[in-house]
């Protein structure tokens, strides 16, 4: 090999190593078959424009200009009639064969169907994770939770889950005692996942008894005010699906499927998102931040 | 042989339009290097008001280097080039004097306006098809007349034969008409509306997916008839000339053409791949986009070759290093093009940095090193002057030769790595990467692309400095050389 | 042959156009009406909606942003569903974008909020820090072009069935009759969940905000 295919390789090779060490700061798995595919694209593409360049640069060092001169002659163009370089002309033929098998027989018209392999996707995804993951524990599901948390959730309720100064809600207050007294003079429909709570359930010192042990998250045992509350939602608050969400935490199962309405604005539905640990991740983590 | 000596062509279009790619050039590459620094510096979106922000000024780049840059250095090549390979005047014919004037006065007022408008906010949004109905029939005219100016001088033509360059711009002609046609079909709103609204609004006749594939179609198409068509017109004619050395291969020239004419219009749907278009189309897409590496090879390793036993003009004359580098990055881009082309490569590249890099990798080393090297290889005939300075050249080439690899090889990563990000999980399943993660990761890349962009704008200002002076101030020529161009 | 075509001029420039002229119609035509299909239950784009799109195209929003969701799972689980076909059916021009300096946007109307967009677009980094997107300052003072919008919803239902109600008619009085009764009232609701104090004034007096228009464009975006 000369001189110049060498220099051309060397650039191509240092560029693939600098790509990869950027890459693999990054922790990114190289297995993956997208990754890997394009890391060899990329190789091919620096390798063998520069390697082919330069093997032409090399014949402008050593060879000489020959052949039979076309008679013809424009602005003093002149033009060889040269052959084809086979190299070339046999990669042609092979593109253009592979290009019609590939076509007619390999991948004909409609055999490929890219929502086909999405779903096939999504469902080796599941098998490969849920298997992994099948029976977590609880320190496992607040770290999947945490880790989903900061790229779904943390854009609105903040890194910390502190709500972004009000534009969300606020995990690490949890429900307070005003809120849940509000809740209880005005009522709410803002869960997508349950109707609507009429408003007036309680008045009074019942009221503020409720609150009390709503906000304290419903430990032990239930005070008798909280038994108009406990028709709905269940004796020590536990909830009811389709009834009235919990009240020992946030019911996050609830409102990743339907989404809630919220004084500021409005949690979108994440229904289909996640698989059913993943919600229970998420659970776990919402319900671990309040100090 | 014939000697041409005897032969006098009427320059006074060429000159023009040679004016004309240095400004357009001076003004879109500045633009493109205030958008690069703008990812890098988001705090320089505030200089103009509403009208210096990242997103506004992005068309314009694009279309001022195209439209404005590109367009005007093909222009030149054609005007001069054409006449001296079908050897007849243009000066012959008043007629097409008078076509060539008004070609190029109304294509002044068509990129003035398309300026002017797009920094308005005035487009339709497409993709280097940004103009407008008023726009678009003004540049349907030009269109027109730039085809009777061709064909006339091919009427008139004294070579039987056409030679390569002429084969490329019929082409470019025929090809940009018809899929300018197709891609701008819109409805002006005030017809239908009984007058409301603004008049130069329009509505596209296509929607949603139709108008993504007509689009694309034509995006690239457009690349294919504008940034390359054209540009291998210009190579087939400024390297063998300004070498002395005759083109190595006629059936390679051939199989090269058809070849390219053949496969490039089913290429398209590399630009709409995992979208809402048919399977088969994508597939298709990206079958003719592999396939179409052999025929752009073709033509550069034609280049090459032309070149072969002439090391000792590659070390001393600057044209000819533009011009063999542009064929090593027409290599570099039409094999990247194809693997980014590749589904499960273009899952990854499409949207990200890696696409610009492409992009750049084409512009900045192919089509503007042919642009500088046709005005100066033509500028010594034109102005019957010397080349102003040959090491001010030499730096140039070299400052943007480091330029271009900077600005690549800093999307090329960029581009990959963010790419990958998008999909990165951790080892639960769940995405690694909140968005703005993966954008604030590129901060080092667009700095290294500004600095490059910075370096390829002050070759730019370098060569337009010596191409003015060349036809200012450059040694008085007695006689017109034969290939290569004199330089002090 | 191709020496005898280089000798003819005419022949080759028709050879040229054959060899280039029918991959268009192949690969568009064969799908061209099932494409322009609307999924079920799709409304066509509001005046105010339109004249926010609007808005999107003359900012070119689409420089850094896409509206296209790519059947990948680690695009759906960021974006949601992926996008179809059928819900461009409207989306003159398509405004899919070629680049993603910033996120998808097709769905975004399920993720943000009109409060949200008054913040964001005000200033990116208030919300989101490190962002490099630009402040689009000048949409809280310039007005949305609602005329050119009813043009358009106009031209688009009498030139291709594009189902609008009966209000939808050319001339002067009809679009200021569907300003009063649609486009302000429903500008008004938009710039109320902004919480801006400034807009909502503006809307009151009958102006509508650039960032108004966008914000229910936006919003829209499910
Ligand atoms: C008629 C049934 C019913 C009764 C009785 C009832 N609730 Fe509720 N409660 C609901 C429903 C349904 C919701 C969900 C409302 C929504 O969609 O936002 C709810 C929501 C709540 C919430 C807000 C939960 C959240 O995540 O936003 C609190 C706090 C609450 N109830 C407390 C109480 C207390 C304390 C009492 C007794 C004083 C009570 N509820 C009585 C039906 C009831
Ligand atoms: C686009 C913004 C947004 C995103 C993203 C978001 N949320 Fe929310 N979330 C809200 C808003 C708004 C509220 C309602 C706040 C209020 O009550 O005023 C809310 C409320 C909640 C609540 C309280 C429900 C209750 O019972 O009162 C929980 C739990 C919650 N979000 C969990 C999550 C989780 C887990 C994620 C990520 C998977 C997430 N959110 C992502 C905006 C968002
Ligand atoms: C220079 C590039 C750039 C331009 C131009 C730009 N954006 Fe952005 N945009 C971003 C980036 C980066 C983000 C992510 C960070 C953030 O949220 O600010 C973003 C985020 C957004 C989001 C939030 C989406 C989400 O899922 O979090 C919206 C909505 C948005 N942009 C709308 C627009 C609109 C409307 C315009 C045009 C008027 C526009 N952008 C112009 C770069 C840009
Ligand atoms: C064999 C030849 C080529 C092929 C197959 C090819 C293929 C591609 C592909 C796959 C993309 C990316 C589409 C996307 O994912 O968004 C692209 C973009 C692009 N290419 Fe090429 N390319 C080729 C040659 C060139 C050359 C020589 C140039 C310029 C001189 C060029 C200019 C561009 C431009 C400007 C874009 C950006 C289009 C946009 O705005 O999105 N290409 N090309
Ligand atoms: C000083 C030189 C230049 C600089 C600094 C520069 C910079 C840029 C930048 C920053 C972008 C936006 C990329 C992004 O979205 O991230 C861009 C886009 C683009 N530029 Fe340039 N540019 C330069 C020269 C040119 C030239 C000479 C041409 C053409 C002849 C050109 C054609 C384009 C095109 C077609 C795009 C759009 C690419 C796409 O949409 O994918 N540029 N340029
Ligand atoms: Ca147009
Ligand atoms: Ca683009
Ligand atoms: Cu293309």
């Amino acid at each position: 090999m000369n001189a110049f295919v060498m220099k051309g390789l060397a650039f191509a090779v240092v560029l693939m190593i600098a790509t990869i060490v950027v890459v693999k700061q990054m922790h990114i798995d190289l297995n993956d078959p997208i990754n890997w595919i394009t890391i060899l694209g990329a190789l091919a593409i620096a390798g063998l424009s520069f390697g082919v360049a330069a093997k032409y640069m090399g014949q402008m060092k050593t060879d000489t200009a020959s052949g039979e001169l076309a008679e013809e002659n424009w602005d003093g163009i002149g033009e060889y009639k040269n052959e084809l370089p086979a190299g070339w002309a046999y990669s042609y033929l092979g593109v253009m064969i592979w290009g019609l098998w590939y076509f007619f027989m390999g991948y004909p018209l409609n055999a490929f169907s890219q929502i086909g392999q999405y779903n096939d996707e999504v469902q080796a995804y599941q098998k490969k994770f849920q298997e992994k993951w099948n029976n977590p524990s609880e320190s496992t599901l607040k770290e999947m939770g945490e880790s989903i948390f900061l790229v779904q959730c943390a854009p609105c309720h903040g890194e910390t889950g502190d709500g972004l100064s009000g534009k969300a809600e606020d995990f690490t207050k949890g429900r307070t005692k005003a809120r849940v007294l509000n809740i209880i003079k005005n009522g709410q429909n803002a869960l997508g996942a349950f109707p609507g709570m009429p408003p007036g359930m309680a008045s009074g010192a019942a009221a503020e008894k409720a609150a009390e042990y709503v906000a304290g998250g419903c430990k032990g045992k239930a005070p008798a005010e909280f038994s108009v509350c406990a028709g709905c939602h269940g004796k020590t608050g536990e909830g009811k699906p389709n009834v009235a969400p919990s009240l020992k935490g946030y019911d996050v199962k609830a409102v990743l499927t339907k989404g809630k309405t919220g004084s500021i604005g409005m949690m979108p539905s994440f229904v289909n998102r996640f698989t059913p640990v993943q919600q229970k991740a998420l659970d776990v983590y919402v319900n671990s931040l309040k100090q | 042989m014939q000697s041409n000596a005897a032969m006098e062509y009427d320059y006074s279009i060429v000159k023009l339009y040679m004016w004309t790619t240095v400004i357009f050039g001076i003004v879109g590459m500045l633009v493109g290097v205030i958008i690069a620094s703008q990812l890098a510096w988001p705090q320089l979106n505030y200089w103009l008001g509403e009208y210096g922000t990242f997103s506004r000024l992005r068309p314009i780049h694009t279309n001022v280097v195209v439209y404005g840059f590109m367009i005007s250095g093909i222009f030149v090549g054609f005007y001069y080039s054409a006449q001296r390979v079908l050897k007849v005047s243009i000066g012959e014919s008043k007629f097409l004097m008078t076509l060539g004037y008004l070609q190029f006065f109304l294509y002044l007022i068509a990129a003035s306006g398309l300026v002017i408008s797009e920094g308005m906010g005035i487009t339709t949004s497409k993709e280097y098809a940004q103009m407008e109905w008023p726009l678009d029939i003004l540049i349907v005219v030009i269109w027109v007349l730039w085809g009777m100016i061709m064909f006339g001088l091919i009427g008139m033509r004294r070579e039987k034969a056409l030679y390569i360059s002429m084969w490329y711009y019929v082409a470019t002609f025929l090809g940009v008409a018809m899929l300018y046609l197709f891609n701008n079909m819109e409805i002006p709103t005030q017809l239908l509306s009984g007058g409301l609204g603004a008049w130069y609004h329009s509505v596209s006749m296509y929607a949603g997916t139709n108008d993504a594939m007509v689009q694309w179609w034509w995006g690239h198409n457009a690349v294919a008839f504008v940034f390359t068509v054209p540009i291998i017109a210009l190579i087939y004619y400024y390297l063998p000339k300004e070498s002395g050395q005759a083109v190595y291969s006629y059936k390679l020239s051939l199989l090269s053409f058809w070849g390219l004419m053949f496969i490039y219009l089913w290429a398209g749907g590399h630009h709409l791949l995992w979208s809402t278009v048919p399977d088969w189309v994508q597939t298709m897409g990206s079958i003719f986009s592999v396939v179409l590496i052999l025929p752009s090879w073709g033509s550069a390793i034609n280049m090459l070759l032309t070149m072969k036993g002439e090391w000792n003009q590659l070390t001393d004359n600057p044209l000819i290093k533009f011009m063999v580098l542009a064929s090593t990055f027409y290599m570099l881009s039409t094999l990247e093009g194809p693997i980014q082309a590749v589904k499960s490569v273009n899952a990854i590249a499409h949207f990200t940095d890696w696409i610009p890099g492409h992009v750049h990798d084409g512009v900045l080393g192919w089509v503007a090193f042919m642009v500088f090297a046709t005005l100066m290889h033509s500028a010594p005939r034109v102005f019957k002057r010397e080349i102003y300075s040959k090491s001010l050249l030499e730096a140039q080439f070299w400052i943007q030769t480091v330029a271009v690899v900077l600005y690549f090889t800093s999307m090329w990563i960029a581009g990959i790595t963010q790419g990958m990000m998008w999909r990165a999980v951790d080892e639960y399943g769940n995405l690694m990467y909140s968005f703005i993660d993966t954008v604030n990761v590129l901060h080092p890349y667009w700095v290294i692309r500004a600095v490059g962009g910075t370096l390829y704008f002050i070759g730019l200002l370098m060569f337009a400095w010596n191409f003015f002076m060349t036809a200012t101030a450059g040694r008085k020529l007695e006689t017109e050389p034969q290939f290569r161009s004199p330089m002090a | 042959m191709f020496h005898w075509l280089e000798k003819n001029p005419f022949f080759f420039a028709v050879g040229v156009f054959l060899t280039i002229a029918f991959a268009g119609a192949v690969t568009i035509l064969p799908h061209f009406n099932k494409s322009a299909q609307p999924v079920k239950g799709l409304k066509p784009y509001s005046v105010l909606e339109l004249a926010g799109r609007h808005v999107y195209i003359k900012d070119n929003c689409l420089s850094c942003h896409s509206q296209l969701i790519r059947p990948f799972k680690a695009e759906t689980d960021r974006y949601g569903q992926y996008s179809l076909s059928g819900e461009y059916a409207y989306d003159r021009p398509f405004l899919w974008g070629s680049r993603r300096i910033g996120p998808d946007l097709h769905r975004v109307g399920n993720y943000r909020t009109p409060d949200w967009h008054a913040n964001h677009m005000w200033e990116p980094t208030s919300v989101v820090p490190g962002s490099v997107m630009p402040a689009y300052k000048h949409q809280f003072t310039n007005i949305a072009d609602t005329e050119t919008a009813y043009a358009e919803a106009v031209t688009v239902k009498t030139a291709f069935g594009v189902p609008y109600g009966d209000d939808i008619q050319p001339g002067r009085a009809a679009y200021e009759k569907v300003l009063k009764s649609k486009v302000l009232p429903e500008a008004l609701k938009i710039a109320t969940q902004m919480k801006n104090k400034d807009l909502i004034a503006r809307v009151k007096a009958g102006k509508i905000p650039e960032v108004v228009a966008l914000t229910a464009y936006l919003e829209r975006l499910k």
